[in-house]
């Protein structure tokens, strides 16, 4: 059982009042105590550039979970603050952007929590990659690239299971075979984790059908009537 | 004879308070949703705020009032579909044409395939289905509070208050359906794909405007490894093609319309019917 009203005063505690370019971990703290809870083994679900197809995913297939799906991200997806030493110290109107400060509210929250998931993950873990991204699929200056994969616990983790997922009838940037995909394998063995990488994992790829049905790389073989 | 009389008055006192106990669970379905105010107007402003703010301002304090209003301190056998009037005026809005899709027998499924509005707007999809789904309610006679114990099934009594939540809902978005519609039927479903009676059957066809609908396009869906019970042109399909034809409507029937099939094939990658020839 979770106190919502606690979790929500613990929320407004953190950046209500302050400067928003000066937010801290330590802000975060009694909110992430409060609001985490542990997650099941072989679930957790890691994205990069894949977040509408990997939540898509998720909804669809309870298996598994993204930190969108924990009771943290749920709260906090798709919802922006800051506040503003003015009263009424929440501010309405705009909030800084990533470029504009690195310690505003948003992103600090959001680094910790990413941190907090991928601690928490244990057994099997899954991660989706854009494999039609030109800068690449695997990227050391995203989240996944700077805090989950290094936040992974060996203790806990075995293996890492990677799917490569790229748009149907979109560009063919890379693959697993890929040089971005080779450093990320390299960094994860190097923590001793066990990887396995595969090419538009199916069941994801028959969600990407869904929107492309008469695309051919989603012919199906039963189609008795498809030409040819 | 005094050695009895204790614990006599002792088992006694024991089987009426079990007797009671027995009596706490008034009715045979789910008690009210915990926090039910907050769900529903945190649903409410996660709708216009964030989900559809295409709707504009909203009252979602007035919103709980409206319905809640209708169905405490009643008989909760009693609620009738007229008694959420206020809560329909205040949450309705305009659903964009060609974006209705209506169903039954696989709730999830079209919850996935709607994808949040974004493809279609199903009734789930529209701020008055959205603040009430998956949710549990009823009020007692002569009380203000919730019944968290326990609710009447639509078999104990038909005027409950969800039963008749629906019914509304369901009158109010046939009405405001237009352009294309669709319906997505389950063809492995018991009992055949078109139910009657059932939702679609009793409240939304009857309240479809005419005047306002280009074509009804059926999609009747198998479950990956269900029986082929019913298929358009066959059984209760049949029954439903014949239906709307004779009010009028240009309608077409699919089976096993390929988008809905592969999100069926999620669950069942392996299966023959789901295998890509690519």
């Amino acid at each position: 059982d979770k106190d919502c009203l606690k979790i929500w005063e613990s929320l407004k505690d953190a950046f209500i009042y302050k400067n928003p370019c000066n937010i801290t971990p330590e802000d975060y703290q009694p909110l992430m105590e409060l609001a985490s809870h542990p997650i099941p083994c072989n679930k957790s679900l890691f994205w990069s550039k894949t977040g509408d197809l990997a939540h898509r995913y998720t909804k669809s297939n309870q298996n598994f979970l993204t930190l969108e799906d924990t009771l943290l991200g749920y709260m906090a997806d798709k919802v922006s603050w800051c506040g503003d030493p003015t009263a009424p110290g929440i501010n309405y109107e705009s909030c800084p952007k990533r470029n504009e400060c690195e310690s505003n509210p948003g992103s600090v929250f959001w680094k910790m929590a990413s941190k907090m998931f991928a601690e928490a993950a244990c057994g099997v873990v899954q991660v989706m990659l854009n494999g039609s991204v030109e800068a690449g699929a695997f990227r050391s200056s995203s989240i996944f690239g700077s805090i989950e994969v290094f936040n992974l616990d060996p203790d806990k983790v075995s293996e890492v299971h990677i799917w490569l997922m790229q748009d149907i009838g979109g560009p063919q940037s890379e693959s697993c075979s890929g040089h971005s995909i080779q450093r990320l394998i390299s960094i994860l063995e190097e923590r001793n984790f066990k990887i396995i990488c595969e090419d538009n994992y199916r069941p994801v790829q028959l969600l990407q059908c869904v929107h492309n049905p008469d695309h051919t790389d989603c012919r199906l073989c039963t189609n008795s009537t498809a030409i040819p | 004879m005094m050695n009895l009389f204790f614990p006599l008055l002792f088992v006694s006192v024991l089987c009426m308070n079990s007797f009671s106990g027995v009596q706490g669970r008034k009715w045979k379905g789910e008690g009210t949703t915990q926090n039910l105010e907050s769900i529903l107007i945190g649903r409410c402003y996660d709708y216009i705020r964030i989900v559809n703010p295409a709707v504009g301002a909203k009252n979602c304090s007035q919103i709980w009032e409206a319905f809640k209003n209708a169905f405490i301190n009643k008989d909760p056998c009693s609620i009738l579909p007229k008694d959420y009037e206020l809560f329909i005026n205040l949450t309705l809005h305009t659903i964009p044409p060609n974006k209705s899709l209506f169903w039954e027998n696989n709730q999830l499924l079209v919850n996935s395939f709607a994808d949040r509005g974004r493809r279609y707007m199903s009734l789930g999809d529209t701020l008055f289905g959205f603040v009430g789904d998956f949710l549990y309610w009823c009020g007692q006679a002569d009380s203000p509070g919730l019944d968290y114990e326990s609710c009447p099934t639509t078999m104990e009594c038909e005027n409950n208050a969800v039963e008749s939540f629906w019914r509304m809902a369901s009158i109010t978005y046939a009405q405001h359906s237009s352009g294309v519609i669709r319906v997505l039927l389950n063809g492995s479903a018991e009992g055949g794909a078109y139910p009657q009676p059932g939702f679609f059957a009793d409240y939304e066809i009857p309240n479809l405007q005419k005047d306002k609908i280009s074509q009804i396009v059926i999609w009747v869906v198998d479950d990956v490894e269900g029986p082929d019970i019913d298929s358009c042109g066959v059984n209760t399909v049949k029954t439903l093609e014949t239906r709307l034809k004779t009010l009028g409507y240009d309608v077409t029937c699919t089976d096993n319309y390929k988008s809905v099939m592969f999100l069926l094939c999620l669950d069942n990658p392996d299966d023959s019917k789901c295998a890509l020839a690519s």
